[in-house]
């Protein structure tokens, strides 16, 4: 890693410039997600967050709450990692609505094979983050290349202890694009699942410089 | 005496005199470094992110490197009365959260080199490594008590158990 930008120093002009290619990112991310599940998906407009690297998970949320998690890399152009993340009860039902719609039964989810939830979980993520990678690497004409999906169950905590180890190395800042989508469920009421972008340091640059704030 | 309860985040670094309770809650790839001395009563906790501080310095935390962590933690044992020959050591955590078949990415291992970095400065330093639960792919949470000295460690699935 070469010359390295001072995240911690980040305007408002350049955040605002992050978050623009957050919500090309997501509104892809939505449309592909409304496909796969063919409902109505409803999306936030993304937030860039500039959090303490020591302060990442209490900032989500309780650090020992398990939660299910899709993990990407993209390399290329636009460099980055993507986490697609939910609570585990959101992720159980995320699986039964998934595989509701390819099966045409509701199977509850202690009957699914552990498996079979994960590659359906796998599936979501995989849909969701690389959609919403085309849509960035589209709107900066980078090319990029995508690592298959790792999956997760685990401690809020334990899980983003990937993000204090990507901007660890070169500071006590992060720089976070966190959304959220949510889409109704088998019964009533929204499963929730959070999209969060990790861009490696230089990408940032490049973006920056892409989109002319620097 | 009643154990009181300390809950340390990311990059802390404590010493305390027993009685005490020393907790971190949730390690992935980072490492929970417990330190003791069972003559002095005293014991001391690091939640170490990363190994190597690459020279880093100015407003980092000593807690958060391996290469840095270890050090301080002993310096500050010594303080409170601790001696190097007694002080013991037991780690845990530096598990490896996601694996992606074919992708390269360094902080991915993270884990694993947390732990042979904490273990090689622990032994340079001269400090009786005495137990260890580290690598896989589950988080850890850890208790340490000086009641009896033993190491609590909770894995998701796994249950609990004392080293």
């Amino acid at each position: 890693m070469g010359k390295l930008i001072d995240i911690s120093s980040f305007d408002d002009k350049c955040l605002d410039a992050i978050r623009e290619v957050g919500n090309i990112g997501t509104g892809n991310a939505a449309t592909a997600l409304s496909e796969l599940l063919k409902r109505m998906i409803e999306m936030d407009v993304p937030q860039t967050e500039l959090v303490s690297i020591y302060d990442i998970a209490s900032h989500y949320g309780d650090p020992t709450q398990i939660v299910g998690a899709v993990f990407v890399r993209s390399s290329g152009g636009f460099g980055c990692s993507l986490i697609f993340i939910q609570n585990e009860d959101d992720a159980d039902l995320m699986v039964e609505l998934l595989l509701k719609q390819q099966f045409g039964t509701h199977i509850p989810i202690d009957e699914i094979p552990s498996e079979m939830r994960d590659s359906a979980l796998s599936e979501v993520g995989n849909i969701v983050l690389s959609s919403f990678l085309n849509a960035i690497n589209m709107m900066l004409g980078t090319q990029h290349q995508i690592s298959v999906p790792g999956v997760a169950h685990d401690m809020l905590s334990s899980i983003l202890d990937v993000v204090a180890s990507i901007y660890g190395q070169m500071g006590e800042t992060a720089l976070l694009v966190n959304t959220e989508l949510r889409v109704e469920g088998l019964d009533e009421g929204k499963i929730s699942g959070h999209i969060i972008l990790l861009p490696d340091p230089d990408a940032l640059e490049l973006l920056l410089e892409k989109l002319k704030v620097v | 005496m009643a154990e009181n309860s300390i809950v340390l985040g990311m990059a802390d670094l404590l010493v305390v005199p027993a009685p005490v309770k020393l907790i971190t809650l949730g390690l992935g790839s980072c490492i929970g470094l417990v330190v003791f001395d069972t003559f002095a009563k005293v014991a001391g906790m690091a939640h170490i992110m990363l190994p190597d501080s690459r020279g880093l310095k100015g407003a980092e935390k000593v807690g958060k490197f391996a290469d840095t962590a270890v050090p301080a933690l002993i310096e500050e044992m010594l303080k409170k009365g601790a001696t190097r020959p007694r002080i013991r050591a037991k780690i845990a955590g530096g598990a490896q959260m996601f694996s992606l078949p074919g992708a390269s990415a360094e902080f991915l291992t993270v884990g694993a080199k947390n732990v042979r970095e904490t273990k090689i400065k622990l032994q340079k330093m001269g400090i009786a490594l005495v137990a260890a639960d580290t690598g896989g792919n589950k988080g850890r949470t850890i208790e340490f008590s000086t009641s009896n000295w033993l190491l609590k460690v909770k894995t998701l699935g796994k249950g609990v158990s004392e080293i």
